[in-house]
């Protein structure tokens, strides 16, 4: 087993918790800790060693459950209209619903950026960014039905046994702020499967997401347990204080326990995670030009709360574009592709162009896409089935290259057929950006060493900037 | 080959297999020059050096040739040998004819599974000229350099020496060496003493003194029930002068109706227990498994005994009724979701996926085995062949998850005849009523439906009878039902044996490989099964032919759970690639007398609680740690962490809010004012409670080994923050006040004795007074004096010393 983190065997070091300078430091302030001094303690955290120089050190995932349809947004295909109502050999494919003939896409596109990659109508804001954006056109998966694929493109398996994509993250880079989560879900609601998509699985269980409902902007409302029903911060940390001096009452004596002053150290953190994680999350404490930039809805804030995140520290933000599947457009597909292009454009936009000029974009990696796209035949008149054998997928900063695309579809924007890239393709080149091996990041478990991409997946050199 | 569409996620399992073991497959070499066709011309060589070769190298060689570093389902296409054998799914050319050549299907996309290369097609000419290579015969000029092929490559695939597979230390039989003579025999109590003693001496160590009566009693209590003794307990084992005081604590404490409950949730994290399921696995009564669990174990029921019945109670003659529940083990089995109207090969992949979750859990818990690495070719560590996991596989594939009432056979068909009827008319009802507006005769019709629902309900006594998750005999078939939509059919009573998967992709059929015990904890030639789907056959063959082994694993978990530390550091995992045994021969000393007893696991409680080495201190002595820091020898007692059960349970407990009943449905965590034992809180598959999920209870997905303790602050956010918390504080203050009322210094005193089983300290009591004066106790103002109190008592409700046990 070759891992970039400490040797898992020690729980502590794999949490992060150093020894001796935990015990110095307990024993340091003692009687003297004030709020002040809880509050004033670095938050740096135990940022593991990678396999190669990483080109992201975080990712932001906009996860648009349900699964769009890539000809409508990012894979324009005329002949879908030139043959509309007929159904060639070539979409002639099984999906999960009875399908009929090709349906008219009454989307228009328009060459965008200096780069001219098409972009659709539908994203005007978009179009003025995707100088920075890598197009993935030809992504598949191995099953069309929402469950499974949400594990492929979260877990790596069809099946809800294995540990996230974003507990592998963790696991391999560790945290560069320990006073929030590392690796932190948003969803307006709750995605069709819930726990299993960002769980450790068998990975410790640090490492598994913390899924927050951003529907209600409190930030006491998002985090569970993160503030006190009733009790001032100053009472805390007298509490602490009080817990800290016992503590060294207890040992007296005894030999330093390395297991007791992590569980004391945690308690600190815990302190201030509660004011770290409040102010994370305070959307207010945003000037009033950025959020105008953002826009409104469940996503915008998603997107805006990403960006605070992500500049905090925390490894992973997944964002969930909505409660359940809105994505999922088995009927009256053109209308709803319309509400909701018109939901994610300007967040979307706004949010490369805030990490940006932060200077946060180089190292930051964004993913968009679904768990698979839509079929360009209908399904029902005006709807449109899942689509497994080929969709669309973008990525931007973080050491990708801008401004391009890659891979293809057939002429019907169906199957992927030009550099053809799987899920597991896909993770494996994530990983690499992130400056991790994805053979060599495994975890032995009940007797084998598992990785995010099972026994397959390949970098794909490029797309790297 | 990477198969495209359908892709096996097994585990990681190191690509080292052999192609599949097929009798009837031509030797390798042949098929390139077979007599009778063309013998290549210089021309042929000269086509393949300017057309074919550049094509193979640069399309393919990158996953299969030898320079991959692990060749992709055993297919070599950079020699002649390897491209006339092929890979997994047999040689990747039939000389002179294209259309039935793999290779030639793969490139054009034609074959159902294999599409290559993967990340596209290949240029039409390209395809067409390795079509045309395969016309001429697939001619590859000999090399002239040594032929690597056979020396010593993955592909080769050594069949699996059963023989010296046998050797391995785990899977010999008990070897009985008694404990070498050592000084030091006055510490000794228990031969596992003798055996401990034996190497600590050779290490130069010495053991550690004999841990106080408070420390012992808190110990053992912990360890057996999982719960605090109370402040009388302590006051009167520590007063006890009679030399079995201790013995007789050890009897009590394994008497206790509790221990069951300690003991079954460990046996609940083996089995990924969950009260519920998938939302489609149907409303059953999960707790009833739980129960049985707890009560077998209270019961001493024979391990053997135990499992057998959680395996095959449904065959096992002597079974009584309520041991139907046991079928949990399976009946709870984790089911993946099948969407019928994909095509039968996609359900296949699930299906399959289940039967490899069941033969995991199955081998993990019960033989320390990881047969399911062998799903997709042989084991690369252990003598597990891909046949072995195929000839379990077929158990779990004439097995079906059913709901059954505790009631005799006939009983319980009557009943669930009835309750499919009842299901029956009220989906009549519905229908009726859906309508808008429901015509007046569908309403009398509804009315008239849902009268004889009530009357039918009533007329069957056993109408509420809580259905256990059990399993029956059933083979499984995944069947195209017409063009569209795929059904998954039980044939009951029928056992099946399901073909070899090759490389784990079901459909790639192999071999049909019988149901069979492994063989290499057979003794002689595994016997295929006999009794129906062999359920009752694999649990006699663990417990006959596996018996070390099953002891072995078993008396490991055991002594793990009291020691902190195994004997075999990997539980689950006693193959090649585990840990192995600190001390082999006291494990196997242990687990010989573990049969011979009857394999009853209460007496391997008190055999090891009642050791010299189990009553030890915790505190490390100087010498100890510098020579064995780890504790590999046991010189001292570990200092163990609750688990979350257990620290939950002692707060309750000493805030004295614990209800104590035992069994029956299970209670929501997250509801601060759920006040019972926590192995009755609901556990959900797929979404843990609050406290579960930051205390590193085990995902019930899957088998979980044991568990990996985790120090965070989003726990201590639990601490600081929890209503729970907030309310055992506010709970055991009113204790305290209606206790000891006024009396700062006695109240401090008792929540000491409560909570630590001990006296504070003078300096815990300056330090309490100290920081209750100045919350608000000084002034006397009842509520402030409350409030002061539940700051503390949460603070004492935060210390380590509640959750580590020395």
């Amino acid at each position: 087993m070759i891992h970039p983190s400490p040797p898992i065997s020690d729980p502590l070091a794999a949490a992060g918790i150093s020894r001796r300078e935990a015990l110095s430091r307990l024993g340091g302030g003692l009687g003297t800790l004030s709020l002040a001094t809880l509050l004033a303690a670095d938050a740096g955290g135990a940022v593991h060693a990678t396999h190669f120089a990483p080109r992201a050190k975080r990712v932001i995932q906009l996860f648009m459950n349900g699964g769009p349809f890539q000809a409508d947004l990012f894979d324009p295909k005329p002949a879908i209209n030139q043959y509309a109502g007929q159904r060639p050999d070539t979409v002639n494919l099984r999906t999960e619903n009875a399908t009929g003939g090709l349906m008219p896409v009454p989307f228009a596109f328009t060459p965008s950026g200096s780069s001219g990659l098409p972009v659709s109508d539908l994203l005007p804001n978009f179009q003025r960014v995707i100088d920075d954006v890598c197009v993935l056109r030809s992504l598949h998966t191995d099953n069309p039905n929402h469950g499974p694929a949400l594990f492929m493109m979260n877990n790596g398996t069809i099946i809800p046994t294995r540990p996230s994509m974003g507990s592998w993250f963790l696991y391999g880079l560790g945290t560069e702020n320990e006073n929030l989560p590392g690796y932190v879900v948003l969803c307006p609601g709750r995605p069709v499967r819930f726990a299993e998509l960002w769980t450790s699985a068998f990975l410790p269980g640090e490492h598994q997401g913390t899924y927050i409902n951003h529907s209600q902007l409190d930030p006491r409302q998002m985090i569970s347990f993160l503030r006190h029903a009733s009790r001032e911060p100053s009472v805390q940390s007298r509490q602490i204080e009080l817990l800290k001096r016992l503590e060294q009452e207890r040992s007296l004596g005894r030999a330093g326990d390395d297991a007791l002053d992590a569980r004391l150290r945690a308690m600190e953190v815990a302190f201030r995670m509660q004011f770290a994680a409040t102010d994370a999350f305070q959307l207010e404490a945003e000037p009033a030009a950025v959020r105008e930039e953002y826009g409104e809805g469940h996503f915008a804030n998603a997107c805006l709360l990403a960006r605070r995140l992500s500049e905090r520290g925390v490894r992973f933000v997944q964002v969930y574009y909505g409660n359940g599947q809105p994505w999922d457009t088995h009927t009256n597909h053109n209308e709803q592709t319309k509400k909701l292009c018109a939901d994610i454009d300007r967040p979307m936009a706004a949010l490369l162009m805030d990490l940006k000029r932060r200077g946060l974009l180089a190292d930051t990696l964004v993913i968009w896409g679904g768990e698979f796209g839509r079929t360009p035949v209908s399904e029902g008149g005006d709807g449109r089935d899942h689509n497994h054998f080929g969709f669309t997928m973008w990525l931007a900063g973080g050491g990708v290259r801008g401004g391009m695309a890659y891979g293809a579809t057939d002429e019907f924007g169906f199957r992927a057929v030009e550099n053809r890239l799987h899920i597991h393709d896909l993770h494996a080149t994530i990983l690499h950006l992130l400056g991790l091996d994805h053979e060599r990041l495994t975890y032995r478990y009940a007797g084998r060493d598992f990785r995010l991409t099972d026994v397959y997946g390949r970098v794909v050199p490029d797309i790297l900037a | 080959m990477r198969i495209q569409l359908l892709i096996p996620l097994t585990a990681l399992c190191v690509v080292l297999a052999a192609a599949s073991a097929r009798s009837d497959e031509p030797p390798a070499g042949q098929a390139a020059e077979t007599p009778g066709r063309p013998i290549p011309t210089a021309d042929d060589y000269a086509f393949f050096e300017s057309r074919i070769r550049p094509l193979l190298v640069e399309h393919c060689h990158e996953c299969h040739s030898r320079q991959a570093e692990t060749p992709q389902a055993g297919l070599l296409l950079d020699n002649a040998d390897g491209i006339a054998r092929g890979g997994d799914s047999g040689p990747a050319v039939v000389p002179g004819r294209p259309d039935d050549s793999l290779l030639i299907q793969a490139v054009r996309y034609t074959h159902e599974l294999v599409q290559m290369p993967p990340a596209g097609q290949l240029p039409e000419a390209a395809i067409a000229e390795l079509a045309a290579w395969v016309e001429r015969g697939a001619p590859f000029p000999p090399t002239t350099g040594p032929d690597l092929s056979s020396a010593g490559q993955p592909v080769a695939g050594q069949p699996i020496d059963i023989e010296q597979g046998k050797q391995f230390w785990s899977f010999r039989p008990l070897v009985e060496v008694p404990p070498a003579p050592a000084a030091g025999q006055a510490w000794i109590e228990r031969r596992i003493d003798a055996y401990l003693m034996a190497t600590m001496q050779t290490s130069g160590l010495s053991p550690s003194p004999r841990a106080d009566r408070r420390t012992l009693i808190r110990r053992a209590s912990f360890d057996l029930v999982g719960l605090p003794p109370t402040p009388e307990e302590i006051e009167a084992f520590v007063r006890d002068d009679s030399p079995d005081a201790y013995a007789r604590l050890i009897e009590r404490l394994l008497a206790s109706p509790h221990y069951g409950e300690r003991w079954g949730r460990y046996w609940l994290d083996l089995v990924r227990y969950c009260d519920v399921p998938e939302p489609w696995a149907g409303s059953g009564a999960a707790w009833l498994y739980r129960d049985w669990i707890v009560d077998a174990l209270n019961r001493d029921l024979p391990y053997d005994r135990f499992v057998t019945l959680q395996l095959a109670a449904d065959h096992v003659p002597d079974a009584r009724v309520e041991d139907i529940a046991a079928l949990g083990f399976l009946g709870l089995s984790p089911t993946y979701w099948k969407e019928l109207k994909l095509a039968p090969g996609v359900i296949q992949v699930v299906v399959a996926e289940e039967w490899e979750e069941r033969v995991n859990t199955l081998t993990s818990t019960l033989l320390g085995v990881t047969v399911a690495c062998a799903r997709c070719h042989d084991h690369k560590f252990d003598p597990v062949a891909q046949h072995d996991y195929y000839a379990l596989a077929g158990v779990l594939a004439s097995t079906r998850l059913v709901p059954r009432p505790l009631l005799p056979a006939g009983e319980a068909a009557g009943l669930l005849a009835t309750l499919d009827e009842l299901r029956t008319m009220q989906a009549q009802v519905d229908k009726l009523l859906a309508q808008n507006p429901v015509p007046p005769e569908d309403k009398t019709k509804a009315d008239e439906l849902k009268a004889q629902i009530k009357a039918l309900r009533k007329a069957t006594p056993a109408i509420d009878e809580p259905l256990a998750f059990a399993v029956d005999d059933a083979s499984v078939h995944v069947l195209p039902d017409g063009p569209h939509r795929t059904m998954v059919e039980y044939r009951a009573g029928q056992a099946q044996d399901v073909p070899l998967h090759i490389r784990g992709n079901p459909l790639n059929p192999g071999d049909v490989v019988p149901r069979r015990f492994l063989a290499v904890l057979s003794q002689g030639t595994p016997e295929p099964f006999q009794h129906g789907s062999g359920r009752l056959d694999l649990a006699q063959a663990i417990f006959d032919d596996a018996a070390p082994l099953a002891a072995r694993v078993m008396v490991n978990r055991v002594w793990r759970h009291h020691f902190g530390r195994g004997l075999v550091e990997t539980p689950s995992n006693f193959g090649a690639q585990g840990d192995r045994p600190t001390h082999p021969e006291l494990l196997d000393d242990l687990a010989a007398r573990f049969i011979a007893g009857g394999w009853s696991l209460k007496w391997l409680h008190r055999e090891i609680m009642l050791s010299a080495a189990w009553r030890q201190q915790s505190t490390p002595h100087a010498d100890g740690q510098a020579v064995d820091p780890d504790n590999r020898h046991l010189w001292r007692m570990n200092r163990r962490r609750l688990e979350v059960e257990a620290w939950r349970d002692a707060m309750l407990a000493a805030c004295d809010s614990l209800d104590r009943s035992i069994g029956g449905p299970p209670a929501e965590l997250n509801e601060p004012a759920n006040r019972r034992r926590t192995i009755y809180g609901t556990v959900k598959r797929r979404e843990l409670a609050d406290l579960l999920r930051l205390y590193d209870f085990p995902d019930p997905t899957a088998h979980s080994p044991a568990r990996l303790p985790t120090t965070t602050p989003l726990q201590q956010l639990y601490v600081l923050n929890s209503p729970f918390i907030g309310r055992q504080a506010e709970l055991l203050a009113a204790r305290l006040q209606s206790e000891r009322p006024a009396d700062t210094k006695a109240q401090v005193s008792r929540a000491h004795q409560l909570l630590f089983g001990r006296e504070p300290t003078v300096g815990e009591v300056t330090i309490a007074r100290e920081f209750l004066a100045q919350a608000g106790e000084a002034g006397g103002e009842p509520s402030a004096v409350a409030e002061a109190w539940r700051q503390y008592l949460e603070v004492l409700l935060a210390s380590n010393e509640l959750m580590f046990i020395d």
